[in-house]
């Protein structure tokens, strides 16, 4: 039986209790259902003193659009971001724990993290659960030795390469990138550059779609345009769907009143947090 | 195979059961009693394999006993439902699950008779009536035609008679002897057994 | 079949003009097309202005629905504060990629108003935790493809408290006809700020 005193801290890592179960489910033959993936176009590029990241913004499971508008490009560090493709909640909850340890870190030296840094911990991640964690990641920072661009692969393994892309649209943007990239575009013609890499998945990989995010990081500076371009534009409805009140056939209806019967304020005195190491 | 079937009413919970016990494809016994006593007021019928409802039940059984004896106070209706789930979600994650499905009957002076269903995968529900088993199947639709809150414990009693005459005249798998069970404010009673002989009598004299 | 189809059923949530909608449908199935119960709600209040709906397999349902009210209550006694939505879908979002390889298979939809501001706050999650938030509404379950499509038609910013009932509530209807395992019944959560407002639908019973 449950004991009385709750368990404060549960274990961390992965919690594999469902496992067994799930399998003698499969093993009478239900589906197992499938989880919502990105089924992305990211691109990076690297230029002479700065480097962008682009991202389309479609989540799909299955055949289903199941976001129009998704964030792909996530925040590792002020000087650093992460396009993510491959299983949503992979690259979400990845990215989220890199960044908590490198923030961690960059407390603990006291120094602006570098790219090295993310793509170590990131590969090293990735490596542990051979490929099990379906994320693959373009990483992309300004730090002291200039901007860096990464590719993480689902596996662990990682390129270092002046332009890159992932996902399934990754085909169609790299043509465009074989074809135009040059390693001293101005901005102007860089971000145009990686946009139209972006849209070329967009407009030829059924798994990538609506907009075009990107993101210019330069020395000391973060460019975030979300949605930089808006790609597809829906036709404006010319009528409404909306129906009279009392459409509805209601059986039973019950108010439930939240009534504040009393608020008390309680005043914190402000007290920094202790970030001595 | 097995057949295990349930309702409430405002004043009762009745629970029958096939008193079938099967081997392959021989039947080993039909005098089993599958309705197990949990407490005064709580009743349950189990199903599944063999081994494992009983085993299950058993140990069920001990452990609400065992509440009311530490705490001086016994398990409602709801929170055994509860306990039950519980343990069934837990054993189904561990190397030796129980396969089971139950029917979980109570009855308490506030809400009248309780009925639970539940299956081997641990998912809970209370119900006005329910049935586990393929005579279930057949049995659902005439609970679901004759059903009152307000029945008396014969009208009930005379539904179950209903339910078996239709799982024998329909079911393909032998189900003579259904063993019933009733709770109300009186505690639990054992109602005479439905038998091929009870349905044909009753047929003799409609 | 697939194991989310298993016990069927949908959720939905809208945004309005500083107002929410959950919506549910209620039946209960086993392997499918056996209904067990009509009244199996799927949508849960964690908070006065926090509701949650755990579309899936229904044993989960319960199991996540109880991990997630002792999360809950451990936060609250500890930081003496309420819940906002946002950290209520972080909390729920963990508790799923926890178990990121043996998952529940429950694919849960949020919705609330945000405690301190007031501000609408819809999110949804695949069975891993992946969160989504969109501007305007979530829909998951069984009927979750057929509920994209009304919404998509149907939505519209903005709407009061009795504009937003009525679209929801077609949007839910009409979804639950065309799948042959949601339906059964439905209920409506419209949450203000000084009340919650709850009503079950007229539906087709088939």
């Amino acid at each position: 039986m449950a004991g009385v005193y709750a368990v404060e801290r549960p274990p961390s890592g992965f919690n594999f209790e469902n496992c067994r179960r799930n399998k003698s489910l499969i093993e009478m033959g239900f589906q197992p259902p499938r989880a919502q993936k990105t089924g992305t176009t990211i691109v990076g590029a690297l230029f002479k003193d700065f480097v962008v990241l682009g991202a389309d913004t479609r989540a799909t499971s299955d055949s289903i659009v199941a976001d129009k508008n998704c964030d792909k490009i996530h925040y590792l560090a002020k000087n650093m971001y992460c396009c993510g493709a491959g299983t949503a909640a992979d690259t979400v909850m990845t990215t989220d724990m890199i960044r908590s340890q490198l923030e961690l870190h960059r407390m603990m030296t006291k120094r602006q993290p570098r790219v090295v840094t993310a793509n170590r911990m990131l590969k090293q991640l990735l490596f542990r659960y051979h490929g099990q964690i379906g994320a693959a990641l373009v990483l992309g920072g300004f730090d002291v030795d200039g901007p860096h661009l990464y590719t993480v692969a689902p596996h662990g393994s990682t390129d270092k390469s002046p332009y890159t892309t992932m996902g399934s649209g990754s085909l169609a943007a790299m043509s465009v990138l074989e074809q135009r990239w040059r390693p001293n575009l101005t901005e102007d013609e860089a971000k145009q550059l990686v946009r139209d890499a972006v849209a070329g998945g967009v407009f030829n990989d059924l798994g990538s779609g609506s907009h075009v995010d990107l993101c210019v990081i330069k020395k000391d500076k973060v460019d975030y345009m979300r949605p930089y371009d808006i790609a597809n534009v829906k036709g404006v409805k010319q009528g409404k769907y909306v129906y009279p009140r009392g459409t509805t056939g209601v059986l039973t209806t019950r108010v439930i009143p939240l009534v504040v019967e009393s608020e008390e304020v309680k005043k914190v005195s402000g007290e920094a947090m202790d970030t001595s190491a | 195979m097995e057949t295990i079937l349930g309702l409430r009413t405002d004043n009762f919970c009745i629970l029958a059961s096939d008193m079938t016990a099967a081997h392959s494809i021989i039947v080993m016994k039909s005098n089993e009693k599958k309705i197990y006593p949990v407490s005064d007021q709580i009743l349950m019928a189990a199903t599944g394999q063999q081994g494992d409802a009983h085993q299950f039940a058993e140990y069920i059984v001990k452990n609400v006993q065992l509440y009311k004896m530490r705490n001086g106070y016994g398990l409602s209706t709801a929170s055994a439902a509860h306990f039950i789930r519980q343990n069934l979600a837990e054993y189904l994650r561990s190397q030796t699950p129980y396969n089971v499905n139950l029917l979980l009957g109570g009855f308490e002076e506030k809400t009248g008779g309780q009925l639970y269903y539940m299956d081997y995968l641990a998912s809970s529900h209370e119900v006005k009536y329910g049935s586990h088993g393929y005579g279930g199947v057949i049995a659902l639709s005439i609970l679901e035609r004759y059903w009152r809150p307000d029945m008396t414990e014969a009208e009930a009693y005379d539904i179950m008679i209903k339910c078996v005459e239709e799982i024998q005249r329909r079911l393909i798998i032998n189900l003579p002897n259904f063993h019933i069970q009733i709770v109300d404010k009186n505690g639990i009673r054992v109602l005479p057994d439905i038998t091929t002989a009870t349905v044909l009598s009753k047929k003799s004299q409609a | 079949m697939s194991i989310m189809s298993y016990n069927g059923g949908g959720v939905v949530a809208m945004k309005g003009k500083n107002c929410v909608a959950i919506a549910c449908d209620l039946r209960l199935g086993v392997s499918q097309y056996n209904t067990i119960a009509t009244d199996f709600e799927k949508v849960f209040q964690f908070g006065p202005h926090l509701f949650c709906g755990l579309p899936g397999l229904a044993t989960d349902t319960l199991t996540v629905k109880d991990k997630l009210r002792f999360r809950l209550n451990m936060y609250e006694l500890k930081e003496d504060r309420k819940m906002s939505p946002q950290v209520f879908t972080s909390m729920l979002s963990n508790l799923l990629y926890e178990r990121r390889f043996g998952p529940y298979f429950i694919e849960p939809v949020i919705a609330g108003l945000d405690p301190k501001t007031g501000e609408p706050y819809v999110a949804s999650m695949d069975l891993i935790g992946c969160p989504e938030k969109p501007e305007d509404f979530v829909v998951s379950g069984t009927c979750g493809p057929q509920l994209y499509g009304m919404c998509e038609a149907l939505y519209e910013p903005d709407q009061g408290p009795e504009d937003l009932f009525e679209t929801i509530s077609q949007a839910l209807v009409n979804a639950c006809d065309r799948d042959a395992i949601s339906g059964w019944g439905g209920v409506v959560y419209i949450i203000e700020k000084d009340k919650i407002t709850r009503k079950t639908l007229k539906t087709r019973m088939d």
